[in-house]
């Protein structure tokens, strides 16, 4: 069995019949013409055909030998963008980015110094480059 | 009249600060390009931003002068380091890295340069040739044309999901289902809003690609292995190829030129695949074929030539159909609908010198690249040793600053994180992201062309199949989407002996 596949399979099965469900709530088209839920609607019914399909080739085949994967380091680098974007309005744009770049160049094996040092000249050019350059204002 | 606009829009080219974005353009293009990992997609996707707030002219002299000079870029760490800078340089390291090996990685260098200015001269020339009279046909497209050729683009992408039907043809439907957040094209019901006002409008193209070709790609990287700085490349020997070694070269080269041209304007086949058919085709034909893939002259000319006439090819497409020719090309559709410039017949209609700008551009991106592959190409190899995260740290910064900057939009730059981690979900689940992009660009075509197809005919589908180039296009549609499930089915008769007996 191939469980990634599996969980592609299903996620685009309930996908589809989200689609499908939520897209007949909406208005009935007028005269006989499709409405706004028309085009949804299809697209929800017409995945579920492939979706079963990858089910079924999935439940057959076998899956390949999963490779070394570094998660730890990728689901950091998430959860810092969510808490810089949380952070929007309330820390200035060139702090939270310097402090946003220096963490995640730290959690790739930078040195703090090489880390910081690289994050400010990041930092500096962005703020340059958009805040000077091109005259946007970045909160 | 023609005269005057081909002058208008060599005019409109070569003003000083229009030639000044090309040239920034073509040498981030080449840096992009030359590092692995940056592809010619993300740097068009990370860089339109920064051309919000310049001219039409500038702007397209940039995002053209990105693309032009990432693709023969990516020749580069394919040649030194065996890595292929974009996939189009995939058959580059065939025997490119072979002749550095041998002590040759200058001339191998050369090379990629001339025939990937070679590969761009030609397509270009098919740009300026082909252009107008497809563009003229389109313009006998009524909504029902427009609708079975989207059709067709979306068949097309998933049928070229290299083994991966199934895949592609869910990834196109989450694009086409994308699509249709916001309000209804035609009564402005709103849809999957979810009582937000900023996705009324629906999803911002540009940060969604951002998200998928930028920070998805940076996510998925990281968790595919250790960063650091890439391997030291060999210093370069001579660049120039003798008199001898360009005659050996010039048929393989004009051959993967034309290949490279053709494939390019199949929607959805790029340059990896073009430069694919193209080194295996000189193979086949040459004197020498015991060479190729140890380090052949013409196996690099005909892969190079191959890769870069796919440019030209792909914007043909873009520019006269509105159909993406590859991954690029379908984010520069989005950059150069943010600039007021709407691909399709009707530019050619309506904006013909801007038409003849862009193949003017082009071909001055191609004489640039051709300078920069001959004498840059020893700072360019340098930047190969930038480690890796710090490349990564810098993509992302650009991807959300230019997400903000499209509208002042904290809602964009989570469009743009959301995005980056459905990228991320694409590459770990092996589901290709093209078609979600063709998905996204083509649904609101498909949408709207069939819901006034249907106006016209007053609600009668059949109206649609009494008009001979529909039944075409759905017929083509058809074909492409039963081709690689019938040659997957036969492929597994052959394989499997049970399925035999």
């Amino acid at each position: 069995m191939n469980r990634s596949d599996l969980a592609v399979a299903l996620l685009f099965l309930l996908l589809g019949l989200l689609l499908w469900s939520s897209a007949s709530a909406f208005p009935p088209g007028v005269g006989g013409l499709p409405g706004p839920g028309f085009f949804p609607r299809v697209i929800g019914i017409v995945m579920l055909a492939p979706a079963v399909a990858l089910l079924a080739q999935a439940w057959r085949r076998p899956g390949p030998a999963s490779g070394a994967a570094r998660a730890k380091p990728v689901l950091f680098t998430v959860v810092l963008l969510a808490a810089y974007l949380a952070l929007w309005d309330r820390v200035p744009f060139a702090l939270r980015t310097l402090l946003l770049l220096a963490l995640y160049l730290r959690c790739l094996g930078q040195r703090w110094r090489t880390a910081l040092q690289v994050a400010f000249v990041l930092t500096a050019s962005v703020v340059a480059a958009f805040e000077y350059g091109l005259r946007v204002s970045l909160p | 009249m023609m005269g005057s606009e081909i002058a208008a829009g060599a005019a409109a080219v070569l003003a000083g600060d229009v030639l000044a974005f090309l040239i920034a353009g073509t040498l981030l293009g080449a840096v992009f390009g030359a590092l692995p990992g940056l592809t010619a997609t993300m740097g068009v996707a990370i860089l339109t931003p920064l051309t919000f707030w310049v001219s039409t002219e500038k702007g397209l002299a940039m995002l053209i002068g990105i693309y032009c000079g990432a693709i023969p870029a990516g020749g580069i760490p394919a040649v030194l380091i065996n890595i292929p800078g974009t996939p189009a340089s995939l058959a580059a390291t065939w025997d490119g890295y072979p002749l550095a090996r041998r002590g040759r990685p200058g001339l191998a260098l050369g090379v990629n340069a001339l025939f990937a200015w070679l590969g761009q001269f030609v397509s270009i020339l098919f740009l300026a040739l082909a252009a107008f009279p497809i563009a003229s046909f389109g313009l006998r497209f009524g909504p029902a044309e427009y609708f079975a050729l989207a059709l067709f683009g979306i068949s097309l992408m998933a049928g070229v999901s290299a083994g991966r039907l199934l895949k592609g043809l869910l990834a196109g439907f989450l694009g086409l289902a994308l699509a249709t957040v916001g309000l209804d094209p035609m009564t402005a019901y709103p849809r999957f809003t979810f009582s937000s006002a900023e996705l009324l409008d629906g999803l911002a193209f540009v940060p969604v690609m951002i998200g998928l070709f930028g920070l998805g790609e940076v996510l998925a990287r990281m968790m595919e292995g250790s960063p650091g700085s890439a391997a030291a490349p060999p210093a370069l020997s001579r660049i120039w190829p003798g008199w001898a070694q360009l005659r050996r070269m010039a048929v393989p080269g004009l051959v993967g030129s034309g290949i490279g041209t053709l494939v390019g304007a199949i929607p959805a086949a790029g340059g990896d695949i073009a430069s694919v058919i193209a080194w295996e085709q000189a193979r086949r034909t040459s004197r020498r074929p015991e060479e190729f893939g140890h380090g052949s002259l013409e196996g690099l000319a005909a892969s190079a030539s191959a890769a870069n006439a796919a440019i030209g090819g792909a914007m043909t497409t873009m520019l006269t159909l509105g159909i993406p020719g590859d991954a690029p090309s379908a984010v520069l559709i989005g950059a150069l609908l943010i600039h007021g410039v709407q691909p399709g017949p009707l530019l050619f209609r309506d904006h013909r010198a801007l038409v003849y700008s862009i193949i003017f551009l082009m071909l001055l991106a191609a004489l640039l690249i051709l300078a920069l592959g001959l004498a840059g190409a020893r700072p360019l190899a340098r930047t190969l040793r930038i480690p890796e995260p710090w490349l990564w740290a810098g993509v992302i910064v650009l991807g959300i600053v230019g997400s903000y900057a499209l509208n002042n939009s904290l809602a964009d730059v989570w469009v743009m994180f959301g995005a980056g981690l459905l990228g991320l979900l694409c590459r770990r689940a092996d589901v290709p992201v093209g078609p979600l992009v063709l998905g996204l660009i083509l649904g609101p075509m498909m949408e709207s062309n069939l819901r006034r197809a249907l106006i016209l005919s007053r609600g009668d589908w059949s109206a649609l199949l009494r008009r001979p180039l529909v039944v075409l296009l759905l017929a083509a549609a058809a074909v492409s989407l039963a081709w690689p499930l019938w040659k997957a089915w036969r492929s597994r008769s052959y394989s499997d002996p049970s399925a035999r007996a």
